[in-house]
């Protein structure tokens, strides 16, 4: 499936605020997102989110660093090995 | 489109309706229910009287967080108070620590869906069966089913049963959904082939004590299964007081096991250690539904097609895995869920029948499938080099044909069309061990600081697969028109926005 938007920090961070109902603005790049309310079940919607973009994460992986920042990193990678395969 | 809630007459004796359900236990009631929910009329056929015994009393998240919810029955379980599950324990494997799988993937990501609940299922099924009452079903008890009868070009179109007071009686309905459970025999009208897997070929004896020993702190609502040299006992806490305990072995000793099924499960149990440590001080029930001893084969099977010209087959009508990680109530749970989301796309006219037919039965085999993989991986992480029943239950054992069927289940699920070759799916079986044997071996002993956290376990290829979809449904149940979801099958669909019935995913 091709991705339907890159992934950045800013679209990490705007479905995040998406899942957890609160400002974009509110979320930083580095907040322990666990603090901030990402329980597993929050977490497998986002990684139906991802997987949407041609991004193949696992909840675990997502679950080991929950951080904007974080997650951006992973979720380049995954597209980027997907891209690699199919290319 | 749906006719009324309480059915219309058409001709004398019958009455019609959209769906009629044979069966009532957690399949049959759930399906009923997820129908009824959208409005369509429905009659549920139940041969006995609830509540009744039944075995399979460990549940899954999923069935709890996820089906129940959208059942609406979330606050009468509650009110039951029934035992509180975090996991599982096992006695299983190279190490001699008991180990745990948990629901909660760490400490920090134990959540309020991290759990499931032991239920006596004379209370659970009855809880559900009342709740699809209560959403409109016309529920009959008592009312066995004698036939499915067809029209002229083959369609199921009608059941003929006996009411409670012996009159046979007729009601007609688009579908007809068989949830008749481990012992019906209308299954044969969808097809006439079911496999019966060799490596699970297992007889099961169990009964119930009073007064046995808890696991320690968090744990003591676990269920513990545990592996000794002639099969593996269960022991699930119903209660503070009361324990489900079962032992099983190897089809070869039935004649032993009905000749005095007492003395049977008390043997059997004093040859595993840990139970028989935990029954040391306990006394067996002897009166009442849990005061006998019971014997049922476990063999696993799965039926050739799960649906034909207008007749599904949900629950054990379909198919039964072996019971070691508490999946009976979960695939029948869940192939209610998958047979409602289809019958209500086409009583809607969402969707043509034949797609969303498909989709039930490719995502039930889905789940029958990646469930069958992980029970073979496990039983072949058990180590016992001079045991019968052991050396049977390795991978390298798997009979030819358990493989071919094993590869048309899996090939025929991830590509739509051709089987595996056997060979690949016997090196995708052995992988599929060694990956569990070292994740396993990984998390370590249960409560310690590594036995606490799943990550390694959840991210072994043939565990991910399980929880796949067993996560989304709970997501579902949590989260409602939230959930997102892709879909499973290549091409396939994907829930509704209500999580009642299938969408085109560009609909959505």
């Amino acid at each position: 499936m091709a991705p339907t938007s890159p992934i950045t920090k800013d679209t990490v961070r705007a479905q995040v605020a998406e899942v957890l109902d609160e400002l974009e603005a509110n979320i930083g790049d580095h907040d322990d997102l666990l603090d901030r309310g990402i329980d597993s079940i929050r977490l497998m919607s986002l990684v139906e989110w991802c997987r949407q973009r041609g991004a193949e994460v696992s909840f675990v992986d997502l679950a080991e660093v929950p951080t904007v920042a974080a997650w951006t990193e992973v979720l380049s990678q995954a597209t980027q090995d997907v891209r690699g395969i199919t290319a | 489109m749906s006719a009324a809630a309480n059915g219309t007459g058409t001709r004398t004796g019958t009455r019609e309706f959209d769906v009629v359900v044979i069966g009532g236990g957690p399949g049959g009631s759930s399906v009923a229910t997820l129908i009824a929910r959208r409005g369509h009329s429905v009659a549920l056929l139940e041969k006995e009287r609830f509540p009744r015994y039944q075995i399979g009393e460990s549940l899954l998240p999923a069935t709890v967080h996820g089906v129940c919810r959208l059942l609406e029955v979330t606050e009468d379980l509650e009110r039951a108070a029934f035992m509180v599950k975090r996991g599982g324990t096992f006695r299983w494997g190279t190490s001699p620590d008991p180990w745990n799988f948990l629901f909660a993937l760490s400490p920090q990501f134990s959540g309020p869906t991290s759990y499931a609940y032991q239920v006596d299922r004379m209370v659970f099924d009855d809880i559900l069966l009342r709740n699809a009452a209560r959403h409109g079903v016309d529920v009959r008890e008592q009312c066995p089913v004698a036939a499915v009868l067809r029209d002229g070009e083959g369609r199921a179109e009608a059941v003929r049963y006996t009411d409670a007071a012996g009159a046979s009686q007729t009601v007609r309905a688009r579908f007809v959904i068989d949830a008749s459970g481990n012992t019906g025999r209308l299954w044969n009208q969808v097809t006439d082939d079911r496999h019966y897997s060799d490596f699970f070929k297992n007889i099961a004896v169990f009964g119930y004590f009073l007064g046995g020993k808890r696991l320690p702190g968090p744990d003591r609502g676990n269920i513990l299964c545990a592996a000794f040299d002639e099969g593996w006992c269960w022991y699930i806490p119903l209660s503070e007081e009361l324990t489900s305990v079962g032992a099983v072995v190897h089809r070869g000793n039935a004649a032993l096991i009905q000749a005095d099924r007492e003395k049977a499960l008390l043997e059997l149990t004093g040859r595993c250690d840990i139970v028989a440590d935990y029954l040391s001080k306990a006394t067996r029930v002897t009166d009442g539904v849990h005061g006998q001893v019971r014997v049922r084969k476990d063999y696993s099977y799965a039926t050739g097609s799960f649906v034909r010209d207008g007749m599904l087959l949900v629950g054990d009508a379909a198919c039964f895995i072996d019971p070691v990680f508490s999946t009976g109530v979960h695939l029948a749970t869940y192939g209610g869920l998958l047979a409602a989301r289809s019958i209500n796309s086409v009583l809607s006219g969402e969707l043509d029948e034949a797609s969303v037919m498909a989709e039930f039965e490719g995502r039930y085999r889905r789940e029958y499938s990646v469930f069958y993989e992980f029970l073979t991986a496990f039983y072949d992480m058990q180590q016992h080099e001079d045991s019968y029943f052991w050396q049977a239950r390795k991978v390298t054992e798997f009979g030819e044909t358990d493989l071919e069927a094993f590869a048309t289940l899996v090939g025929g699920v991830a590509s739509g069309d051709a089987a595996l070759a056997p060979e690949a799916a016997s090196q995708r079986l052995s992988a599929a061990s060694r990956d569990l044997t070292s994740a396993v071996a990984a998390t370590g002993p249960m409560q310690t600081e590594s036995g606490e956290r799943m990550g390694t376990l959840f991210k072994a290829p043939v565990v991910a697969s399980v929880m796949a979809e067993m996560n989304q449904i709970q997501a579902r149940g949590v989260l409602g028109d939230g959930a997102r979801e892709n879909p499973v099958l290549p091409g396939g669909l994907v829930p509704s926005s209500d999580g009642l019935g299938w969408a085109r995913r560009d609909q959505r």
